[in-house]
């Protein structure tokens, strides 16, 4: 699993670019399930099990990464851009990118022995930055990068203990996790889907789930962990290594409520996520058709949305392990 | 090793405090060329005799920006302080090296956009936890005085530039080691003394002890200064691919900055003038006022996001600066003058 993620991790894929990511699942489920790809890159398979499901599940993983695209090129071969879903400027600042997967540059600002006042202490603007590839003008970046470019900020795959330090833990952790049950044998029929875009607004999975017309769904997520030093206990969302997440409402949903219950009795290590914050696929999906049953299953993740998401591999194998749980209780009607 | 060489690996390697791996490097690369004693853990002196009872110095600082860590906590978050001018706004979500017992990569913590907004300021390095990832085993390997480098390794950059950690000011090293090699058995004019020198991030400390120490007649400056960016008036910075930056100033002796602009007039070498209204915040301040005074000159190499590990210089430049210099050298600087 660990490797499986640390590749798909190393991927650029940010949102609407994201055919290196998909391309890596591919080739890692062909054989083990008839999957196709729909018109706007998701991956939409099918596993069959050795039983009939008694309800049509779909599970769920998204492919796309935050990240940066090219707006402009200056006359002096800076690359103006803007973010690809939400990344705070604090995570921008003098980092490492590498746009169209080859391109490196830094992201540049005005140094601090320059700045003066409140400018000293306060962030800049986000669209006052810029990317420096080390070309002086604008004709030589232009042969190189293109407005509409993608890019990414650089990071290591890196493991400590059992924590990993990597970009995009959201969600290719869900993509992992999603790879390796259709890599299983199965028990029950499921459907699963890759889906794009979800960072910009849970686009993708829009159209994947209404392709599969699922009446339940499993969303596998990373989601927000604030379990650092000085946030108190009642604010810090959820905490590595107290395994799976599962949300009872964020900003997109309100999940199912016998899903939620039968997650949190299933005596694995599970934790409910104690906030109604950021959003996920179940938005998308809970309101398809006719409705579907919904539940989140998150592996919590500090620093997310930035290049260094930081999670914990006990909690990735929890989630795996809930999701094993959900999709027996829901497929053979144990959960109902 | 070559000019590029020596720079990418000078840039990797970390030297603060009791961390000396750059300058063993600096070390280990002018003793080949030049007779080198080690003045302190940072501090490399080299020297190459000339026909003339003169000695010129040349001197780039080896010492980098770091933090050090101040306390740790129980579940294994450490709070630092800097060891040198750092925005504390790049640091959020940022990985960087502790060096424990062993190095281990940890990462500053910061609130992602789902729970919060961009709006607080950043003003005091205390309040920015650094992550070990370790929990409790953070104190079996992390102690209180240990050393946090930024870990981001050198790479190329298109257009000859060079993007990393430290350039600022290994790219001076760097040309040091260059001169050293070019000049090593010609016939020198004058002696010449290569000052690696410790702590400039400091307050020009070690410049200050090391300058006593060789008596020089005669000191050049080699360090970086800021480099252009679109949000950067011209007036506050010198243009990557411009060349070498000759500094002139009150503290700077003319002659030097004079000498220095004609050689690379006559010889096609591109320069540009970095004029400053006082001190330079660079070795040259402190030299310059050494013992009975040093007539003293001030080169710098043009870098952007200076004091970051993604600062960037033009390895063009560097090469202008050693063409120069090498120049200046073997025509005796200014002894005659």
């Amino acid at each position: 699993m660990t490797e499986l993620l640390k590749k798909l991790c190393l991927l650029d894929g940010v949102s609407g670019n994201e055919e290196n990511v998909s391309s890596a699942i591919i080739s890692e489920i062909d054989g083990h399930c008839d999957w196709h790809l729909d018109n706007l890159g998701n991956i939409i398979a099918f596993k069959k099990g050795k039983k009939p499901s008694k309800r049509r599940l779909v599970i769920d993983a998204h492919t796309d990464e935050v990240g940066l695209i090219i707006t402009d090129i200056t006359s002096d071969g800076f690359l103006n851009f803007t973010t690809v879903g939400g990344i705070n400027t604090e995570v921008l600042l003098s980092r490492r990118v590498r746009i169209n997967g080859n391109i490196i540059g830094v992201i540049s600002s005005k140094p601090i022995h320059l700045l003066k006042g409140d400018a000293k202490t306060n962030l800049p603007d986000a669209k006052d930055l810029y990317i420096d590839i080390g070309l002086s003008g604008k004709t030589e970046a232009e042969a190189v990068v293109s407005v509409g470019d993608r890019a990414v900020i650089l990071s290591d795959f890196t493991i400590a203990e059992s924590k990993i330090l990597a970009k995009a833990l959201d969600d290719r952790i869900g993509c992992a996790v999603l790879v390796s049950l259709l890599k299983a044998d199965a028990e029950y029929d499921f459907y699963a889907t890759f889906t794009v875009q979800e960072e910009v607004g849970l686009r993708g999975v829009k159209t994947a789930a209404f392709a599969v017309e699922p009446e339940s769904a499993l969303v596998l997520e990373a989601t927000t962990a604030s379990d650092i030093m000085g946030v108190p206990p009642e604010n810090r969302v959820c905490v590595l290594g107290e395994g799976a997440a599962v949300s009872f409402m964020d900003k997109a949903t309100l999940y199912d409520k016998p899903y939620y219950d039968a997650a949190l009795g299933s005596g694995l290590a599970v934790q409910p996520k104690r906030a109604v914050a950021g959003g996920n696929n179940s938005g998308a999906i809970h309101l398809t058709k006719e409705g579907v049953r919904t539940l989140a299953i998150s592996v919590p993740c500090r620093y997310i949305h930035s290049a260094s998401c930081v999670a914990d591999i006990n909690d990735i194998n929890s989630a795996k392990a809930l999701a094993e749980y959900m999709i027996d209780g829901i497929c053979s009607g144990k959960i109902v | 090793m070559n000019l590029k060489e020596n720079l990418l690996n000078l840039s990797k390697l970390n030297a603060v405090g009791s961390i000396t791996e750059a300058a063993d490097y600096a070390y280990n690369e002018l003793s080949k060329f030049a007779k080198v004693e080690r003045m302190s853990n940072l501090t490399v002196i080299g020297k190459m005799n000339g026909n003339a009872d003169y000695t010129l110095m040349l001197d780039a600082h080896i010492d980098q920006i770091a933090m050090i860590v101040t306390d740790i906590s129980d579940d294994g978050f450490l709070t630092v302080s800097n060891c040198g001018g750092i925005d504390l706004k790049t640091l959020p979500a940022r990985p960087v090296t502790v060096h424990g017992k062993k190095d281990i990569t940890a990462v500053f913590c910061s609130t992602p956009p789902h729970l919060s907004s961009d709006k607080k300021e950043y003003k005091n390095i205390s309040e920015i936890k650094l992550d070990t990832m370790l929990g409790e085993k953070a104190k079996d390997i992390i102690s209180i005085g240990d050393y946090v480098t930024f870990c981001c390794e050198p790479t190329e950059l298109l257009g000859n530039c060079i993007t990393g950690k430290s350039l600022d000011d290994r790219a001076g090293v760097a040309v040091l080691l260059e001169l050293a090699r070019r000049l090593s058995g010609k016939n020198l004019p004058i002696n010449v003394v290569f000052l690696i020198s410790d702590m400039e991030e400091l307050g020009l400390r070690g410049a200050k002890t090391a300058a006593y120490k060789i008596n020089p007649d005669e000191a050049i400056a080699i360090d970086v200064s800021f480099g252009d960016g679109p949000d950067i008036s011209h007036l506050e910075c010198g243009k990557l691919g411009g060349g070498a930056m000759i500094g002139v100033s009150p503290v700077i002796d003319s002659r030097i900055s004079k000498k220095l602009i004609a050689i690379a007039d006559n010889e096609n070498i591109p320069c540009q003038k970095e004029v400053l209204g006082g001190t330079t915040s660079t070795n040259a301040d402190i030299i310059s006022v050494t013992r009975g005074g040093v007539k003293t000159g001030l080169v710098s190499i043009p870098l952007r996001n200076m004091h970051t590990e993604v600062e960037v210089v033009n390895t063009k430049d560097i090469i202008s600066v050693c063409d120069i210099l090498e120049a200046y050298i073997l025509s005796g600087g200014i002894m005659n003058d």
